[in-house]
């Protein structure tokens, strides 16, 4: 991981910009809305994969901030929506694509279900993922003598 | 299936908040099937997408707009290995990939 921040540092302009998004592990709401309503019905559990990847992201990243390759300019965070018409098609799609990151335990199914079960005909299940976007901005000047004696050693 | 990700576009109001990609030449790294790739290529001067997710890629390059032929381009390349030369891009993204 460490590596490739080195090889994206390498392919940048001198006054290049790194922009990194990704979804981060924070037990995500589960929400059944319609145009009328809203209600959270509970919240995924965070399973291994998905903790131990923010973390090996969070240490790459730290460790390239230490090197100086890149200085962090701003960071947000913000929603991103995966939106089903259904319940049950939520859980299909958890089980199938998120089987490794992101658990939904029995009783947020069970709430989750009778609340779009008597809502409103528009309503929508959905999840309200955490995502940060960070921008990074290329360190030309202060780190070329250490860059490269890195590019040597590693 | 009905499954809409980010009905709402945050992920583009987010990332054109925090870059202008007017006129600049993107690498995306994990661009997968293009799906965030299509929210700014038309801005840019130029974009690679990479990822090791061959059938993925092939999405892309089927979904590719017409007037994007030439703007855009896809590659099976890891990001540890860049087959480019130094500073060759103004921007990198890295797409739920890090």
């Amino acid at each position: 991981m460490v590596h490739a921040l080195d090889e994206i540092w390498r392919v940048l302009t001198s006054n290049g910009v790194l922009i990194d998004i990704r979804p981060l592990a924070d037990r995500w709401p589960v929400e059944v809305v319609s145009t009328r309503s809203f209600k959270e019905t509970g919240r995924l559990v965070d399973l291994a994969e998905q903790v131990n990847a923010d973390e090996a992201s969070d240490k790459a990243l730290k460790e390239m901030e230490l090197h100086g390759w890149f200085i962090r300019e701003q960071e947000e965070f913000f929603p991103f929506f995966y939106s089903w018409d259904t319940s049950s098609e939520m859980e299909e799609f958890i089980a199938e694509e998120w089987a490794d990151f992101a658990g939904l335990s029995d009783n947020v199914k069970q709430t989750t279900r009778s609340a779009w079960a008597i809502s409103d005909a528009d309503s929508r299940v959905r999840v309200r993922v955490k995502m940060l976007i960070t921008r990074w901005k290329k360190n030309q000047q202060e780190t070329m003598n250490e860059h490269r004696h890195h590019r040597r050693t590693s | 299936m009905t499954l809409q990700k980010d009905p709402e576009r945050n992920e583009t109001k987010y990332l054109h908040k925090l870059v202008d990609f007017k006129g600049k030449r993107i690498l995306e790294i994990g661009c997968g099937e293009g799906r965030l790739t299509w929210r700014y290529a038309k801005e840019a001067q130029t974009t690679i997408g990479i990822d090791m997710d061959i059938n993925a890629l092939r999405i892309a390059m089927v979904d590719r707009p017409f007037d994007l032929e030439n703007k855009v381009s896809f590659s099976a390349t890891e990001a540890q290995y860049l087959p480019f030369s130094k500073e060759t891009f103004d921007i990198a993204v890295l797409a739920w990939s890090l």
